[in-house]
């Protein structure tokens, strides 16, 4: 079989967007790839499937599943056909992104200040007061140029008519970049030559965009500040990531503990003793950060560390406390924000969500549960989520009940079918959901988007969930310049 | 540099340089396995002897014959000292440092560990392929001297990673060593012919510069002439020691950390105990007590270098 006959057998789903084709049309950003790929015989596309394997684990990107009490190590699924994007598409993107970024970093000064949008009456103070996170903890620190998320990933889907909704802000440590570079590097080694004809825009200045943006954050004008990562270890599931970044920016990695606290100073413990750390990219959560204001149980983080950054001799990226603006509640005010703090109209809408404290929506969203997604406003990665289509009746009544008794704790969105592309799957192309999560970086210089970012896809038939933990993959993403 | 990094890279080069001992001293063993009627009297137990600690002595059932014992050496996670162990260690301290090794040594370090940990490994150590396996592993551990010595920055690290692999290279000689001349109980008067100490030889990579170098005289004293004073070979006492003066000498000089001048006074011992000894010397204190206590002195010294560089947890 060549890649012609596979190109045939390619059968999108009824009432999806499907990023390759439009009434078996080949889009025009997929003609160079149609091409180049129908092409090449079956064999060959199964070579690179399986060249792409290796390369990952050879690079020990990877993660341990446990069985049988022997730990066996997978790769992260790749997919080898690209997601492309056409240079309009993206453009549009990334106004909406920078603008969303924009309101949200004012939102987070403000909130964690003269907290004027409450007063105002734009958002209800008991929507911030019950959301856990919001840290008190951190009220009145100022930060270095009023940044506060410096590195986001915000999750979009493209709806059945082709509108990218946005899905989640992820503001405090989102991971995947690492996959997206990764990614590229991959398809360079098994594509190379469709890469080179398909005008592709460059994403790998990432980590030293990064690393500018950390320097840019020490405390005093140092001319060569010490910015390091800082990890929870090589049991955490993104440590690989982790390491990568560390190695492409050339910062140290470090663990909570190889830094101490001193005089309100923070030093990593080196074989020359003592040496300041001026700025920390930190991977670990608000929570582990400092046992002797966050959880005391902790053992990853460093005790004094908060005080510290509470008298300015640390800077720490993304800013302690920015959950709550990440908070799955407090995201339906995210228009609302917008038009409140820049005045401008929203340029990439949210999902349709229904907060469930509001007794009308409640009963609305009751009526029409087959339809839609119910969410828990503090858990990410695709757990505590039921689908309204999918769902037993028992876990219908169980949600609901569960609802009644704590509103606050819920969301409910529209279940949108999301937009497909094609994947090589068992010897076929078949069409599978996926989502876009492009990475942003923003520094006292403005915010910079790399092109693309991650495409995450549901590889089980049907499924709407892209989660990693939940049997998602991934694929390159290319914006092309048409 | 972090004291964490520098520990890590002390210890992943002792597991390597260990790995890499034993690997040579299981294929030279298994090939003279199969040479019968040699005047070796041979046996796995004493192969298990050098790289086996275990309190009660090591099971007869382990070591009862050569498919046994492989799998024993290699492939038994129950023994902490297998080689499975040895390289999970070496990878969790490179995991733990990615961003101070190079991209190369990860992946190099890496590549070995997943042959060691290939669902099939047992199976193959018990087939006719077991010794292509053991070549395989020899091989990437010559590669990985080669990976890191074209690849990792030189400085401080590159010192950390040298003593490691130095100190364990000395302390792996003596034990290799001690072992092969407890079997004419450390009697160096008794004369025994080049099959005798081939074994010994091949272990240590060092039976043709042996034969180059020493053309007459009697082999035992040649021998241990050869593992303990002879400058030009790689793995006698000598030439280890040297290198880890030179490497704990630049590591002094860039730190300059508290305890380092006791550091230097007490290597400095060490050091004099093999440089300013002499056959005769050997013969009057017994060469066991003489092994055993330079191998006890250098213990004592990495512990104290442990103490000064790695001491962060």
């Amino acid at each position: 079989m060549t890649g012609h006959q596979l190109f045939d057998q390619y059968k999108t789903y009824s009432g999806t967007w499907d990023e390759m084709c439009t009434d078996n049309k080949i889009r025009p950003q997929y003609r160079q790839v149609f091409n180049d790929i129908s092409q090449l015989p079956e064999e060959l596309l199964y070579q690179k499937d399986k060249l792409a394997g290796e390369l990952f684990m050879n690079q020990g990107i990877t993660f341990t599943v446990y069985s049988d009490d022997a730990g066996i190590e997978r790769i992260f699924p790749f997919d080898i056909i690209p997601r492309i994007l056409t240079n309009k598409e993206w453009d549009h993107i990334q106004q909406g992104i920078t603008q969303r970024l924009r309101a949200l970093n004012s939102f987070l000064k403000d909130i964690y200040s003269a907290q004027q949008i409450i007063k105002d009456k734009i958002i209800p103070a008991s929507l911030i007061a019950s959301c856990p996170h919001y840290t008190r903890e951190v009220f009145g620190i100022r930060v270095p140029h009023d940044l506060y998320v410096h590195i986001s990933g915000i999750d979009l889907i493209r709806s059945q008519d082709g509108t990218f909704y946005i899905l989640e802000d992820n503001l405090r440590t989102p991971s995947g970049v690492s996959y997206m570079l990764e990614n590229r590097e991959v398809t360079k080694k098994i594509f190379p030559g469709m890469l080179a004809d398909s005008r592709v825009r460059m994403i790998n200045n990432y980590p030293l965009l990064l690393q500018e943006i950390l320097a840019s954050l020490a405390p005093q004008q140092l001319s060569n500040p010490t910015v390091v990562l800082l990890t929870p270890g090589v049991f955490n599931s993104a440590y690989f990531e982790h390491t990568f970044l560390s190695r492409q920016m050339g910062i140290p990695l470090v663990e909570g503990r190889d830094l101490l606290v001193d005089n309100h100073k923070v030093y990593m413990k080196t074989t020359t003793g003592l040496q300041q750390v001026h700025v920390i990219y930190r991977r670990i959560d608000d929570d582990y950060l400092d046992p002797l204001v966050f959880r005391p149980d902790s053992a990853l983080g460093i005790p004094g560390l908060m005080g510290a950054y509470r008298k300015g001799n640390v800077a720490i990226a993304n800013a302690v406390g920015n959950g709550v603006a990440d908070d799955k509640a407090v995201y339906a005010y995210v228009p609302a924000m917008i038009k409140y703090y820049l005045n401008e109209e929203t340029i990439l809408p949210n999902v349709p969500t229904y907060g469930l404290e509001n007794v009308e929506a409640k009963e609305y969203v009751f009526q029409n549960i087959e339809n839609m997604v119910i969410k828990r406003t503090n858990q990410s990665g695709g757990y505590g989520m039921v689908m309204g289509n999918k769902a037993t009746e028992k876990e219908l009544t169980e949600v609901k009940k569960a609802i009644n008794e704590m509103p606050r704790e819920f969301i409910a969105q529209p279940i949108i079918k999301l937009s497909t592309v094609p994947c090589f799957i068992d010897g076929k192309l078949q069409p599978r959901h996926v989502d876009l999560r492009p990475y942003a970086l923003c520094g006292p210089n403005g915010i910079k988007i790399v092109p693309g970012g991650l495409t995450r896809v549901a590889l089980r038939e049907g499924s709407l969930v892209v989660n990693s933990s939940q049997g998602g993959g991934s694929k390159d993403t290319w914006v092309v310049d048409l | 540099m972090l004291s964490r990094i520098a520990d890590s890279l002390f210890w992943l080069n002792r597991y390597m340089e260990r790995s890499d001992c034993m690997m040579r001293v299981i294929r030279t063993n298994y090939i003279l396995s199969f040479d019968l009627g040699n005047t070796n009297n041979f046996s796995w137990r004493d192969v298990a002897n050098i790289f086996c600690y275990t309190s009660g002595g090591i099971a007869e059932e382990k070591v009862k014959d050569t498919s046994a014992a492989l799998n024993f050496l290699i492939a038994d996670t129950k023994n902490l000292s297998s080689l499975k162990i040895m390289i999970t260690r070496a990878r969790e301290n490179a995991r733990g440092m990615q961003d101070n090794i190079t991209k190369e040594v990860w992946e190099h370090v890496n590549a070995i560990y997943h042959i060691v940990n290939a669902p099939d490994l047992e199976k193959k150590l018990a087939s006719s392929r077991s010794l292509e396996l053991i070549d395989t592993l020899n091989h990437h551990n010559i590669l990985y001297y080669g990976v890191t010595d074209s690849t990792m920055p030189r400085g401080q690290g590159w010192s950390f990673m040298n003593l490691g692999k130095f100190i364990e290279r000395c302390l792996l000689t003596i034990d290799t060593s001690y072992n092969h001349f407890t079997k004419i109980d450390h009697q160096l008067d008794k004369a025994q012919d080049i099959l005798f100490w081939k074994n010994l030889l091949l272990s240590l990579s060092g039976y043709e510069l042996y034969l180059k170098t020493y053309t007459r005289g009697q082999h035992t004293i040649n021998v241990l002439d050869h593992v303990i004073f002879n400058k030009n070979f790689p793995r006698s006492l000598i030439y280890c020691l040297q290198r880890v003066s030179r490497y704990l000498q630049e590591v002094i000089e860039e730190t300059k950390m508290e305890g380092s001048e006791s550091l230097q006074k007490s290597f400095g011992r060490i050091c004099s105990k093999v440089e300013f000894a002499d056959m005769s010397m050997i013969r009057n204190m017994g060469l066991p007590q003489f092994l055993l206590s330079l191998r006890h002195d250098l213990a004592e010294f990495s512990n104290q270098l442990t103490r000064i560089y790695f001491s962060y947890a």
